[in-house]
C-alpha cells in the first residue's frame, strides 16, 4: 500500500513537473526579440542565386547593393553615386555609408567588381541573364570603378540592385547561402529551425519563424507568441485580426503582380483568339471585391500605373463570358475547351483558381487544376512543363522585367520567359526601351493574363512601434522598428498564466 | 434508443440517394455569400466559395459512400478468397500468401495509402487503388485464421471423404461458417475507409478541387475556423455521426452474432 502511495505520489510531481516544462517553453524565452512569422523562409541567403520572395526579402536587409529605388521606383545611390561617362560607360563612386562588411572588413570597388564578376561567371546562375549586357569591369580605386557596356543602355544603375559579397570570401568559395556575410544593416545570426538576425544598429534580435498554417500564424499573433505578421492570409483572417485587442493592423495598396502565364508552345494557345477569350472569361473584380485583401486593385501589365514606365492607359479586359465563347468558336475549337492549370498546394492560391474554373465554365472553358507542392510547380513552370499556371511578380522595380519575361532571347535558363513568347516586335520595342508601346504590344498579344497587384497588409502587436509597410512586401520596415518598453515589464501579460 | 446508428446510416442514404437524383450544384460558386452563417437561404451556411456547405456535404457522403462500399467489396472479396486458400491448403501456399500478407501488414496502412497516392498522382481512382493495396490483409488473416480450424472440423473432413473438391468445400461448407466475423470485420473497416479517404483528401492526395469530399472541406474548413467555425463544426459532426454510427453498428452486430453471448 505505502508503496503504491510512494509510485503515485513520484507519478504526480513528474506530471507537474513536465507540466511546468511544457509551459516555460511556451514562454517566450527571448522577451528582448522581436519575432516575426513567416509563411516561407528563405530558400538561399546568397544573393546571386535567391529567386524567390522571402530570400529576396531577407537579402535586402543582409546585404546592400550599389543603387536602390525611391517610392517613385526610380533609382537612387545606394553604396554608390553614378555617372554617365558615355552611353556605354557608367562609373560608380562608393558613398561612405554601408562599407563595413559583418566580419569587420571594408567595403572596397573590388568587392563589388568581384560580386559581379562572380554573378557572370557563374554557370547556374538564374541572374547571370541580366548583366549580360557588361562587356567589363574595371577597379580605379578603393572607391571608384568603370562598367563598360555592350550598348547602351540609359537604365543600367537600376539593374545594379545585387547585394554586395566580399571578395576574399567569393574567391573561397564560401557558403553565402547558409553563412551570409554582407554589409546590410541587419547581421545574421543563426539559422536552424527558426532564421536569426541581429540588427546592427542596436543589436536588437530578430527571429524569423516558418509558420505555414494561417491560422497558427494568427493564433501565434493572437497570443503574444509572434509580433509581427505580413501578408499571405486570406482577407477574412485579416478581418479577424482587425477585431482583436491589442493589435494593430496596416492595410496599402500593393505592387505585386499576379498573373496566369500561358505555354506558346501549345497549340491551341497559339492562337490569339483563344488567349483573349481568357482574358474575357475571369470576372476580376468580382474575385477582388469579394476574396482579396483590402488594397488589391486591377492590373493589365507588370508595372503598376505609378510607376515611372507604367502604362495607365492600358483598356481592361472585361468579364464578358458571351464574348469569349464568341472568340473561342471564331479560332475554330469545339467547346469545352479543355485546358490544365497548375498552381502550389497554398490555400489560398487553389481558391484562386477554383474561382477562375468555375467562371471559365461560363465561357466554355473546363479548366483542370493541378495543385503540386512548391518544388515541383517551380520546377514544371521554369522547364516549361505547363499549359496554364498561375504566380506572382514580387518587388519588381525596373521595366527590366519586360526584358526577363517576354524578350525571346529570355528563354529559361537564360531568364524568365517560361511561355517561350517571342514576338519580333515586342523585342524591338523592349529593346530600343519603348515601353508605352512595349506594354500596349504585350497587352494586346496576351503572354500572361493579367490579374491584379494583391493588397499588403500588415498587423503588428501594440507594443511594436514604428513597423512601415512597403507596397511590395519587403521586410525593409524592420530596420526602424522598436519594442515599445512595456512589454518586457509584463513578460507573461500575454501567454497563459498557468495551466 | 438502440437503434440510433440505424436512423443515422439511414439518414446518410436517403441524402446520398438525393443529391444523386437532384443535380444540387456542390460546386455552384456565389461570391456574394462567402462564408455566410447558417440562415434563410442555406441551411448549414456556405463555405469560403460562397457554395452551399449542406449540399456539398451530401455530395461528400456520395464520395465517402462510394469509397468505402467499392473498397469494401473489392477487399472483402479478395481478402477472404487469399485467407481461405491459405488456411485450406496449407504448406507452401500459405507460408507464401502470410509472407506477402505480413509485409503489407508490416505497413502502416494510411502511411502506404499515402505513399501510393503520391506516386501515382492525386484523385478518386488512385485513391481507390491505394485503400484497395492496404485495406485486403485485414480480411486475409481473419479468414485463414479462421479458416485453420474449420478444416479440423467434421463436417469438412466428411466432405472431402466425400470426394468434394476444394473449390466447393470452401464455398459450400467453410465461407458460410466464415460469413459473421467477416461482416463484422467489413462494418469496422467501413468507419476505418471513411476516415482514410477523409485524411487522404484532407491531405490533398483523394478528391481534386473543386469536388466535394469530406476531407478537403474539412481542411479548407480548419483555415477558417476563426472567422467560420459553422464550416468545420458541420463537416467535423457529420464525419463523426456516420464513423460513430458504423462502429456501434459493428459491435451490435458482433453482440448479436457472437455465440456465447446469444446463451445469456
Amino acid at each position: 500500500m505505502p508503496r503504491q502511495v510512494l509510485r503515485l505520489g513520484a507519478l504526480a510531481i513528474l506530471m507537474v513537473a513536465s507540466l511546468l516544462l511544457l509551459d516555460a517553453c511556451s514562454r517566450d524565452s527571448r522577451p528582448g526579440e522581436i519575432r516575426s512569422a513567416v509563411s516561407q523562409l528563405p530558400q538561399t541567403l546568397d544573393p546571386r542565386y535567391a529567386t524567390d520572395a522571402a530570400s529576396a526579402r531577407v537579402n535586402r536587409l543582409l546585404y546592400r547593393s550599389l543603387v536602390d529605388f525611391d517610392e517613385h521606383f526610380r533609382s537612387t545611390p545606394s553604396l554608390a553615386s553614378w555617372r554617365v561617362l558615355s552611353p556605354r560607360l557608367f562609373r560608380f563612386t562608393l558613398g561612405p555609408s554601408g562599407r563595413t562588411f559583418h566580419d569587420g572588413r571594408y567595403l572596397t570597388a573590388e568587392d563589388v567588381a568581384a560580386t559581379y564578376q562572380s554573378v557572370l561567371e557563374l554557370p547556374d546562375s538564374p541572374h547571370t541573364g541580366e548583366f549580360a549586357n557588361i562587356s567589363k569591369i574595371e577597379v580605379r580605386d578603393e572607391n571608384t570603378l568603370d562598367f563598360f557596356l555592350n550598348e547602351a543602355d540609359s537604365n543600367f544603375p537600376a539593374r545594379l540592385v545585387l547585394g554586395i559579397l566580399p571578395a576574399e570570401l567569393i574567391a573561397r568559395s564560401h557558403d553565402f547561402s547558409r553563412q551570409p556575410v554582407g554589409s546590410g544593416p541587419f547581421k545574421f545570426f543563426a539559422w536552424h529551425r527558426s532564421l536569426n538576425l541581429d540588427r546592427i544598429s542596436d543589436k536588437q534580435r530578430f527571429v524569423f519563424e516558418e509558420i505555414r498554417d494561417p491560422t497558427v500564424r494568427v493564433l501565434k499573433l493572437v497570443r503574444g507568441e509572434t509580433d509581427i505578421l505580413q501578408g499571405d492570409l486570406p482577407p477574412e483572417l485579416v478581418g479577424y485580426l482587425q477585431k482583436q485587442p491589442g493589435l494593430h493592423v496596416q492595410e496599402s495598396e500593393g505592387s505585386n503582380f499576379a498573373y496566369i502565364g500561358l505555354n506558346f508552345q501549345d497549340a491551341v494557345l497559339q492562337n490569339p483568339l483563344v488567349r483573349q477569350a481568357l482574358a474575357h472569361a475571369i470576372d476580376r473584380q468580382a474575385i477582388i471585391r469579394h476574396t482579396l485583401a483590402g488594397g488589391s486593385r486591377l492590373a493589365e501589365t507588370i508595372l503598376p500605373p505609378e510607376h515611372w514606365a507604367g502604362n495607365a492607359s492600358l483598356e481592361p479586359y472585361t468579364y464578358d463570358p458571351e464574348a469569349a465563347r464568341e472568340l473561342l468558336h471564331r479560332a475554330g475549337l469545339s467547346l469545352p475547351l479543355k485546358l490544365v492549370y497548375k498552381t502550389s498546394t497554398d490555400a489560398q492560391r487553389v481558391r484562386l483558381a477554383t474561382m477562375m474554373q468555375a467562371q471559365m465554365r461560363e465561357a466554355g472553358i473546363q479548366l483542370e487544376i493541378r495543385s503540386l507542392d512548391w518544388g515541383t510547380f517551380f520546377d514544371d513552370i521554369k522547364r516549361g512543363n505547363f499549359q496554364l499556371y498561375g504566380l506572382m511578380w514580387v518587388g519588381i522595380k525596373t521595366p527590366e522585367i519586360y526584358h526577363l519575361a517576354f524578350h525571346s532571347s529570355s528563354i529559361p535558363p537564360k531568364g524568365a520567359n517560361r511561355g517561350h513568347y517571342i514576338d519580333r516586335k515586342t523585342d524591338e520595342l523592349i529593346t530600343v526601351s519603348d515601353w508605352p508601346n512595349a506594354t500596349a504590344r504585350i497587352h494586346e498579344q496576351l503572354p500572361y493574363i493579367p490579374l491584379w497587384y494583391e493588397g499588403q497588409f500588415a498587423a503588428t502587436r501594440k507594443h511594436i512601434v514604428g513597423y512601415q509597410l512597403k507596397p511590395d512586401g519587403s521586410w525593409d520596415g524592420l530596420v526602424n522598428v522598436k519594442r515599445s518598453k512595456l512589454k518586457s515589464v509584463f513578460p507573461g501579460k500575454n501567454t497563459l498564466e498557468g495551466f | 434508443m438502440k437503434r440510433w446508428p440505424y436512423w443515422v446510416l439511414g439518414f446518410w442514404l436517403v441524402v446520398v440517394a438525393c443529391s444523386l437524383l437532384y443535380d444540387m450544384q456542390p460546386d455552384a460558386i456565389s461570391l456574394e455569400q462567402v462564408l455566410a452563417p447558417p440562415g434563410k437561404s442555406t441551411l448549414l451556411g456556405t463555405d469560403d466559395l460562397g457554395r452551399n456547405i449542406a449540399v456539398r456535404l451530401a455530395a461528400g457522403a456520395g464520395v465517402s459512400m462510394l469509397v468505402a462500399l467499392a473498397v469494401t467489396a473489392v477487399t472483402l472479396t479478395l481478402g477472404t478468397m487469399i485467407g481461405l486458400l491459405s488456411g485450406y491448403c496449407g504448406g507452401w501456399v500459405d507460408r507464401l500468401l502470410m509472407q506477402v500478407t505480413d509485409v503489407f501488414l508490416a505497413f502502416p496502412g494510411i502511411l502506404l495509402a499515402i505513399a501510393f497516392a503520391a506516386v501515382l498522382g492525386p484523385g478518386l481512382d488512385n485513391l481507390l487503388l491505394a485503400l484497395c493495396m492496404t485495406s485486403w490483409v485485414g480480411y486475409a488473416r481473419l479468414t485463414r485464421a479462421q479458416a485453420l480450424s474449420l478444416r479440423q472440423r467434421q463436417h469438412v473432413q466428411a466432405a472431402q471423404s466425400l470426394g468434394a473438391s476444394a473449390g466447393r468445400i470452401m464455398r459450400k461448407h467453410m465461407l458460410p461458417l466464415l460469413a459473421a466475423p467477416l461482416v463484422v470485420e467489413a462494418t469496422y473497416s467501413i468507419a476505418g475507409l471513411v476516415i482514410a479517404e477523409a485524411s487522404l483528401s484532407f491531405l490533398g492526395l483523394g478528391i481534386q478541387a473543386p469536388h466535394a469530399s469530406w476531407g478537403s472541406m474539412l481542411r479548407d474548413g480548419v483555415r477558417y475556423l476563426l472567422v467560420a467555425p459553422h464550416y468545420v463544426l458541420a463537416v467535423g459532426i457529420s464525419l463523426m455521426s456516420v464513423v460513430l454510427a458504423v462502429n456501434v453498428l459493428g459491435d451490435q452486430l458482433r453482440d448479436a452474432w457472437d455465440v456465447r453471448r446469444a446463451k445469456d
